[in-house]
């Protein structure tokens, strides 16, 4: 399915098309395609095992798509993929640095990766944006999982790319830690970058997204803003049967995906 | 930088700038960790303090194949055990996964690991020959060296090939750990009777042509340039041999994640 919802008026920041993606006999994402607008945070959302990670495992590069084109502003992701990672910025879903280097070192590698030049004090400046000063000398591991997030994020976005990519941003997190990524991934966007993010939140989808596809079994279902996606499907007979009282995304979500539990 | 304006399209970064980073990053891990500096270090002057005591010792071979075969069991704990152990534990943690989404080409992220290792094998053979001259006073002329460490590089190249292999055929750590553990004993005791007939001449031509006995015989031989022989360039070969199929393997069937 194609992606509907606003009209585009900028030339996308991220274009997906006609994806497929297999893990031997098993699809995991079967024609997939989006369309992100520069400065639009997009949600994908699905269930376990739905291909949200496929997707954004090939469109950075992880893994190599059996047929689909990815462009990144007017870049082939496939022809050119150095200058590609180059545009984006990637949050993995459950990121690993070497366990040997504090924080400081970890950013100075990643700003090394990247072409950044940053002196000590720049990488302190850029831990006390995120208020991680005082742990510039500490291993990820001693880190909260609200401040092993925020290092994530700044490593994500220390090349200053167009296009970040956040594979379940806040899961895990409590409430408190959540609002302030939600605020950081907001400010990201403020500066022009495009979002893509997945998630299982409803609430946080409609809190950050400006439109949200939701995707199951490999296949995109529908796109919209979380709004347009209610009104879409208000009265869709799978949403009325799950919905209690006024249809919410949620019940947009589980009408659509079915509700048995995935693993 | 997170506040900055975006750049219209990110510049892609420079191979050394990229391999910079890495390196630097390798290095310090490597020198950070404990069980490597051991292994690194300990090991092989362990070994080589054990070749020159008893009785029996000089059954083991001349004294510069003792000291060879000291350096050569360095080079396999480094590689086997500690390369091994590094990349299995990274994979698992998806450390290299977050580095493949960077602009880093794959090649990079391997051979800053693999340089690191390299770079700890010439300096356990430094040390390993420092000791030698000193505490067992066997030392080498200048050519002998210099040939040492170049034969060290071919040398580390047949056990990092082991180890490599190692990580690509078996993807869970704990399994590599122990296969690790397996494999390195008899592979290292199989050479260490390379230039000894305790148990008889089949086994010690198996034990020549083995790796760990092709690497001690180009090190023994390198120590001693004017005896470099027929048998010596055999070795060298089939240490190049080595490398090429047990790399082969490990590259071929290698992945980046466990998952």
């Amino acid at each position: 399915m194609s992606a509907t919802g606003e009209t585009p008026t900028h030339h996308p920041a991220l274009q997906v098309e006609d994806l497929h993606v297999s893990y031997g006999s098993k699809r995991a994402v079967d024609g997939v395609s989006i369309q992100i607008h520069e400065g639009e945070i997009f949600g994908l959302l699905g269930p376990n095992g739905a291909g949200k990670t496929s997707t954004l495992s090939a469109i950075e590069g992880l893994l190599r798509p059996d047929s689909g084109s990815i462009r990144i502003g007017d870049l082939d992701t496939g022809a050119n993929p150095s200058a590609a990672k180059a545009r984006m910025g990637v949050q993995l879903q459950s990121t690993s640095f070497p366990n040997d280097l504090t924080i400081r070192e970890i950013v100075r590698l990643y700003a090394g990766l990247y072409g950044v030049p940053l002196s000590r004090a720049d990488i302190d400046d850029l831990l006390g944006e995120i208020h991680l000063e005082e742990e510039a000398s500490k291993r990820f591991s001693q880190l909260s999982g609200g401040q092993q997030k925020r290092v994530s994020l700044l490593i994500a976005t220390i090349h200053n790319p167009p296009l970040v990519l956040l594979d379940e941003p806040t899961s895990g997190l409590d409430p408190q830690a959540r609002r302030q990524l939600w605020d950081r991934i907001e400010r990201l966007r403020d500066t022009g970058r495009s979002i893509l993010l997945t998630t299982h939140s409803m609430e946080e989808a409609q809190a950050v997204c400006q439109r949200v596809a939701i995707i199951d079994r490999g296949k995109l279902l529908t796109v919209d803003t979380p709004a347009g996606l209610i009104e879409k499907h208000k009265d869709d007979p799978r949403v009325r049967k799950v919905a209690r009282g006024q249809v919410t995304l949620d019940d947009v979500f589980i009408g659509l995906t079915g509700s048995e539990i995935r693993d | 930088m997170s506040s900055a304006t975006i750049a219209p399209s990110a510049r892609v970064p420079t191979v050394s700038g990229i391999l910079g980073a890495l390196l630097r990053a390798d290095f310090t891990v490597q020198l950070r960790n404990g069980r490597a500096l051991v292994l690194t270090l300990i090991v092989p002057l362990v070994l080589l303090y054990a070749q020159f005591a008893g009785k029996r010792a000089v059954q083991l071979g001349d004294p510069l194949f003792r000291v060879a075969t000291a350096i050569s069991f360095g080079i396999a704990s480094i590689a086997i055990l500690g390369y091994t152990a590094t990349v299995a534990r990274d994979r698992e943690k998806g450390v290299f996964q977050r580095l493949r989404v960077t602009p880093a080409p794959t090649w990079t992220i391997m051979v800053s690991r693999l340089a690191v290792q390299l770079v700890s094998m010439l300096a356990m053979t430094v040390v390993v020959l420092l000791a030698a001259a000193v505490v067992e006073k066997v030392s080498l002329d200048p050519a002998g060296y210099v040939l040492t460490l170049l034969a060290v590089i071919f040398s580390s190249a047949v056990f990092l090939g082991v180890g490599q292999a190692l990580v690509g055929l078996i993807k869970s750590t704990d399994t590599i750990n122990a296969v690790g553990r397996l494999v390195y004993l008899p592979l290292f005791g199989l050479g260490l009777f390379a230039h000894s007939q305790i148990f008889g001449t089949t086994f010690e031509t198996i034990s020549r042509w083995s790796p760990a006995g092709a690497v001690s015989t180009l090190l023994g031989g390198a120590m001693r340039p004017a005896a470099w022989s027929a048998e010596t360039w055999g070795a060298l070969l089939a240490s190049i041999l080595y490398s090429l199929a047990f790399a082969g393997v490990g590259i071929r069937w290698f992945q980046w994640s466990t998952r």
